[in-house]
């Protein structure tokens, strides 16, 4: 398993040697791997034949971190740790997740850092989300290192559109925590269109419509020859079919009075909408139960139900288009994304507005995954030719705080990235030596209705009278959209050197420290392994040998020599129990060689016992 | 990776001539095949330092780019290079025509809240900027070829304003509508 494989990049030995790639959809509910295999992307499957791998982790009582299915099935038992939906937390601070929807409904003991991001308690420790997430991600380049026969060269790993900096570099650090090379984060979205290889074709404005099941995206992309530009995007973090089961829900209890449900019959009601949701997609009414109460639901009422949730989706639209600068006439494909797109009633009205039937034909689960796929195959060097290029916009403004705690914009949402921006700030006292910059980011004027993303001091200013020092700060966002901050004071040219350390990040110690304990696990895993393996082989040769003795030993062994195998048996015995790996198999090694001669003279016997009785012509 | 020289002027790097009235499809494709060459999903399995050359590259492009592709921000680009000074403080502009028009356009922006249907109230109110914003350019471009600057300058400026509006009932749309 290359649990740690860090390869220098552009150092591969065989330049023509297909490289290994794939694509990542680390989602919130599901996760996916996806490869070119043959030209074509294809998902890839555990060995039990599943493709979705749950985003859950499991830590074991015995110290073993469980992932997937097997980590989901032991949510009920041990809530506490088994975590789940572990992608709400990255980035995120505990007021972020305390004040979310839903938050107080989690099982987990949320660690309060204060600025920085929030921390799990598990049996494992206090954990970050980037480790919960990095575990996840580790399992699925196992999957593929396993079924693609070789070692990944790199990932493409996909977000959403809607990630701020220190989501993205919260997803980041989870994959070099698993030891896997980012060749890109990629925009979902963007994955999806790729998905349907739109890239394949000369000129068009495409829009991607996500709706998953807790938050919603649009997208509006422009493809012109083989360039993917994102043009805009919008959406809604809290809209989803996870909402369109609450709408069923609550009509259930207008329409049947129920009042004062618990907790548990709450969680019945809502499966049993889903279920309802999801069998009015081929059905034209069906029977929603709770207990004995049956009522009717027809897909006419669940359409009246579901349209004003569906009304915010495509007002969201509306404003993508806008920030796009198109009309709906304009989009010439629309791509479906998202489980709760299956929802005929969402078809219908997206293509009503749209003017358009939108694409449907790719698993809208696996999608994103796909298209991430293609992306990573382009970036490693294998697809030649027909090159796409994916040009992304930052999602969200990035700005500083200025007096009176306002923000002023640096670099403004939807702004093609990479980008980088210069901002001239100057000192308002004589001799002022030291600057404190707040950089932040999101929409509102107010600093504390954005998100704070770093704070640092900018030192070694040359002293001199108020406002004769031309501080130049240069802000950098990557194709990634991950933010580094640059500084020179211009009259003098003396450059400054700041280290942004992302509030909501992890700083390079903290990575470091993670590597350091992923080693570790990695290690006490196969030491633990390797003791069990002997453990287990001295238990059977004992048990081997005191049956044999009790059975031959004195028919076949002198005193003596049963006196001197049993000693060594004895010691063995007691290693086994308390001693090191290597410790018992050196006295596996003396009691194998001690009893050499008892087995050889068993043999013997039994040799001798067999051809007892027998014709030489019977042999 | 060809030289990369910051103080290029985005016209010659964009490969459009250096006016205001800019063709921007084909800014737009010069652009495009630019960005495939510099872009840093290039380099991606690459070096260190090519990745830092082709984001600083790439980014250039991009600000140029976009510079170019705003009205707005192409007006002050092009006075820039022309060594005029369209530093909005130093600017005196005395425009009562404009400024009745500013004050209607402001007004229509407060009403939008009591509007019966807000969405199409914004939608005329679009449309009212860009009428108004389309004028200004046409000013613009005028006194700019011939060379009457301190025009040119009152043209910008007032591009500026109505850019602010925008923003403005941009800001204004997602409150009312609840994005």
């Amino acid at each position: 398993m290359a649990l740690m494989q860090i390869s220098e990049p552009g150092q591969t030995p065989e330049p023509h040697q297909r490289k290994l790639a794939v694509g990542i959809d680390l989602g919130t509910t599901n996760s996916l791997v996806a490869s070119v295999r043959n030209a074509h992307a294809v998902t890839l499957a555990d060995l039990d034949g599943e493709h979705l791998l749950p985003s859950a982790v499991h830590y074991t009582e015995a110290g073993e971190t469980m992932v997937g299915a097997a980590a989901l099935a032991a949510a009920s038992e041990d809530p506490r740790n088994t975590l789940l939906s572990v992608k709400r937390f990255m980035g995120r601070s505990y007021a972020d997740c305390s004040t979310a929807a839903g938050a107080k409904m989690l099982p987990y003991e949320l660690l309060d850092q204060g600025q920085d991001m929030v921390k799990i308690r598990t049996r494992a420790g206090d954990l970050s989300p980037v480790q919960v997430s990095a575990e996840i991600l580790k399992s699925l380049a196992r999957r593929a290192e396993e079924t693609l026969g070789g070692e990944l060269t790199g990932a493409v790993i996909t977000v959403p559109a809607y990630f701020d900096d220190a989501q993205r570099q919260a997803t980041k650090d989870a994959a070099k925590i698993a030891g896997i090379h980012v060749l890109r984060l990629l925009n979902e979205p963007t994955a999806a269109a790729v998905a349907y290889g739109l890239d394949q074709q000369d000129e068009m404005a495409i829009a991607v419509f996500d709706l998953g099941g807790g938050t919603f995206d649009i997208s509006v992309l422009q493809l012109t020859k083989g360039v993917f530009e994102v043009l805009s995007t919008g959406g809604d973090s809290a809209l989803g079919g996870d909402d369109f089961d609450h709408a069923i829900a609550d009509w259930y209890v207008a329409a049947t009075g129920l009042q004062d449900l618990d907790m548990f019959q709450q969680r019945s009601l809502l499966t049993a909408a889903r279920k309802a949701k999801e069998a009015l997609s081929d059905a034209n009414a069906v029977d929603v139960v709770l207990g004995e109460i049956r009522v009717s639901l027809s897909r006419e009422q669940f359409n009246t139900l579901v349209d004003p949730l569906i009304d915010t989706a495509i007002r969201a639209c509306k404003r993508a288009l806008r920030d796009a600068k198109l009309r709906s006439a304009d989009i010439a494909n629309v791509v479906m994304v998202g489980g709760s797109t299956r929802v005929p009633r969402v078809r219908e009205r997206v293509a009503e507005w749209f003017g358009r039937e939108p694409l449907v034909d790719l698993d809208p689960d696996r999608v994103v995954a796909l298209g991430a796929a293609l992306q990573a195959d382009q970036l490693v060097g294998n697809r030649s030719g027909d090159e796409m290029l994916l040009l992304d916009v930052i999602p969200l403004s990035l700005g500083i705080e200025t007096m009176g705690g306002l923000t002023e914009k640096v670099i403004h949402r939807n702004t093609t990235i990479p980008v980088a921006m210069a901002q001239e700030f100057t000192t308002f006292k004589d001799g002022q030596t030291a600057m404190a910059i707040h950089v932040v980011q999101g929409e509102r004027e107010l600093v504390e209705d954005c998100r704070s993303l770093a704070r640092f001091e900018l030192q070694g200013i040359p002293p001199m009278v108020a406002g004769a020092a031309r501080i130049k700060v240069k802000f950098q966002v990557d194709a990634d959209g991950l933010l580094q901050v640059f500084a020179t004071e211009e009259s003098t040219g003396v450059e400054s050197h700041i280290a942004v350390k992302p509030a909501y990040g992890l700083n390079d110690t903290d990575i470091a420290d993670m590597l350091k304990s992923s080693w570790e696990a990695a290690a006490t895993d196969k030491d633990a392994r390797a003791l069990r393996e002997q453990q287990i082989e001295a238990e059977s040769l004992l048990q081997a040998l005191s049956a044999a003795l009790l059975q031959d030993g004195e028919a076949m062994l002198s005193e003596a020599e049963q006196q001197d195998l049993l000693a060594k048996m004895e010691v063995l015995h007691h290693e086994r129990e308390h001693g090191s790996v290597a410790s018992i198999a050196k006295h596996i090694e003396i009691v194998g060689k001690a009893s050499e001669l008892f087995a050889e003279r068993r043999m013997d016997a039994s040799i001798n016992q067999a051809l007892a009785g027998r014709r030489v012509d019977e042999l | 990776m060809s030289v990369f020289n910051p103080q290029e002027n985005y016209f010659a790097l964009l490969g459009v001539p250096e006016t205001y009235e800019v063709a921007i499809p084909e800014l737009t494709s010069n652009y495009r095949a630019l960005q495939r060459e510099a872009h840093p999903d290039r380099f991606a399995n690459g070096s260190e330092r090519d990745l830092r050359l082709a984001v600083q590259q790439s980014s250039f492009i991009n600000e140029a780019y976009e510079t170019l592709v705003s009205p707005t921000r192409r007006a002050a680009y092009l006075l820039k290079l022309a060594g005029v000074n369209s530093d909005m403080s130093s600017t005196t502009f005395q425009d009562p025509e404009f400024l009745m028009q500013q004050m209607q356009l402001r007004e229509e922006l407060s009403e939008l809240h009591d509007a019966s249907d807000p969405e199409q109230a914004l939608d005329v109110f679009y449309r009212d900027l860009d009428e108004a914003a389309s004028k200004q350019k046409q000013a613009f471009s005028q006194s700019y070829n011939q060379k009457q600057f301190d025009i040119a300058i009152a043209a910008y400026a007032k591009l500026q304003f109505l850019e602010k509006l925008r923003s403005e009932a941009e800001l204004k749309e997602s409150e009312l509508l609840d994005y």
